[in-house]
């Protein structure tokens, strides 16, 4: 279970989390939701420990994590895969390479078992015959399902999920959305999904948080969220543009000033 | 405006200090990685082929002009002095203890540093050092080291193909143009020459292949920004290497010239 307390971090006098505080169950699907900026990105670097907060507490089942060493941090990093927002695909790797990174660096699997396993993960995200490809041949949408793979490919207890479905055609998107549920229900994945799209949000959620200002405003179920009767929620959900969002003066670019 | 010029100048020593600190965190990072943990081959071969081959053809062709050079300009000037049979040994012991390692570590800046600088950075930019730290591998084991070493095996063979090419450089004028015989050249680069002055040229590429490496991989990972971040930090990185390498000649001579008599 993942327990985050008072998180606060500020990046060149622009505060982006302050004081957030959230709870991530084990095997649950936690959806992250919040305008563009509030910080979801940089929340899910602190729990994969490439961003330290100024202060705060992130703790994995008990284990205070802004505490360890890099190295001791290393071990928790090899349970928890993170699917980037852009792909982060290494350019110099093609697509089985990167799929199978994790699996070069980290395992003594032959050959023939990293191919296999590396065509199995690119099956789940309905890419195949793409093996050889390039980053750089590939579309926003291929590229985020490659690194989605990658993330697959570690056999992950968490996986963390940067706008999964982002750019994604709507067949495509609902697929990653079943993969999503699919993991938590055949593996017990714990995810964390940080989106705008409120109808993905909806299918995969346990529960939902929203972040506003640094802070989590509002976290429930999917019904207690399609139900709130906080002002900026709903207007958030709704997708409507007028409302405290668009009225709060002291937003720019969705940080606190 | 006394007090404005100190804090100018106290500014720019703390900002060389604080660089020069960074730099070294860097480099110990990076050695330390070396001999804690074994060098992925593949990476390492990588890098040492990008940097040997890829510059062996420019490497030569300004060793080559070189030479050339430094055999038509003494000889402007020893031929009044009917002292043009000392030009090979000014060309042997010029370029092997002086303008070969340098002029090499320049071009190899340019070329390697710059590149390594703009494909760091441009990692920085597109997330894949985060992703790669979120893969629990450290960018220094997996990118930074495989550089450092190949820079620092493959630039003394680089120069010493230059300064070969370099010392054939000035055969071709003297042989053609000053009717130095091809016996007599090679006679009197073999007695100027000593193992001294290739070592002591050597010894010097070993640490400009440090420079270049720790000062490209840093402006790498230090990019901010965009496209814009990345060209800025390439600059920075190419100008940075130029000074440093310049500054650790002059002293390098100094020190071989005053404690050990080289």
């Amino acid at each position: 279970m993942f327990e985050i307390t008072n998180l606060y971090k500020t990046f060149d006098n622009l505060r982006v989390l302050n004081g957030l505080t959230l709870n991530i169950r084990d095997g649950e699907t936690k959806v992250i939701i919040g305008r563009s900026g509030v910080g979801k990105s940089v929340l899910l670097k602190h729990i994969v420990g490439v961003i330290k907060p100024d202060s705060g507490s992130i703790k994995l089942d008990g284990v205070e994590l802004t505490e360890l060493s890099n190295k001791d941090y290393d071990q928790v990093r090899k349970n928890i895969g993170l699917v980037f927002q852009g792909g982060a695909l290494f350019d110099s790797l093609n697509v089985a390479e990167n799929v199978g990174f994790f699996l070069d660096e980290f395992t003594k699997l032959s050959g023939s078992q990293k191919q296999e396993r590396v065509a199995h993960c690119l099956s789940l995200v309905k890419l195949k015959n793409a093996e050889e490809m390039m980053p750089a041949q590939l579309s926003g949408g291929m590229r985020k399902r490659v690194s989605l793979a990658r993330a697959l490919c570690m056999e992950p207890k968490i996986i963390l999920y940067d706008e999964p479905t982002t750019g994604l055609d709507p067949v495509t998107a609902d697929a990653i959305n079943n993969l999503i549920i699919e993991l938590r229900d055949r593996l017990k994945v714990t995810s964390v999904v940080v989106t705008h799209d409120m109808t993905a949000a909806y299918k995969v959620a346990d529960s939902i948080a929203m972040i506003y200002h640094g802070q989590v405003i509002a976290d429930g179920t999917p019904e207690d969220i399609r139900h709130s009767r906080h002002p900026v929620v709903k207007q958030f959900i709704n997708g409507e543009a007028t409302g405290p969002i668009a009225d709060d003066e002291s937003m720019k670019f969705g940080h606190v000033k | 405006m006394v007090k404005v010029f100190i804090r100018k100048i106290y500014a720019q020593v703390y900002g060389f200090l604080y660089y020069a600190g960074e730099l070294s965190i860097l480099f110990g990072q990076t050695v330390r990685c070396l001999l804690s943990t074994p060098l992925h081959p593949y990476r390492f071969l990588w890098q040492a082929r990008r940097v040997g081959l890829g510059s062996v053809f420019i490497a030569s062709l300004v060793g080559l002009s070189v030479g050339m050079i430094i055999a038509l300009q003494m000889a402007y000037m020893m031929v009044k002095l009917s002292a043009e049979i000392y030009i090979p040994n000014v060309i042997a012991v010029s370029i092997a203890r002086e303008l070969g390692p340098v002029l090499t570590a320049l071009i190899v800046a340019g070329r390697i540093g710059a590149g390594i600088t703009a494909e760091i950075g441009t990692m920085v930019v597109t997330e894949q050092i985060d992703a790669l730290r979120a893969f629990a591998v450290d960018p220094i084991r997996y990118l930074v080291a495989p550089r450092f070493l190949a820079l620092v095996i493959m630039l003394p063979v680089l120069t010493l193909f230059a300064v070969i090419v370099g010392i054939f450089g000035g055969f071709l004028i003297c042989f053609f143009k000053l009717s130095i015989s091809a016996y007599m050249y090679w006679e009197m680069v073999k007695e100027s020459l000593v193992i001294k002055d290739i070592v002591t040229g050597l010894t010097k590429t070993v640490f400009f292949g440090m420079i270049i490496a720790i000062v490209g991989c840093y402006e790498g990972l230090h990019v901010k920004g965009g496209a814009d971040g990345v060209g800025a930090s390439t600059t920075l990185a190419v100008v940075r290497s130029f000074i440093l390498i310049i500054l650790f000649d002059c002293l390098f001579t100094f020190v071989f010239y005053f404690l050990f008599n080289a």
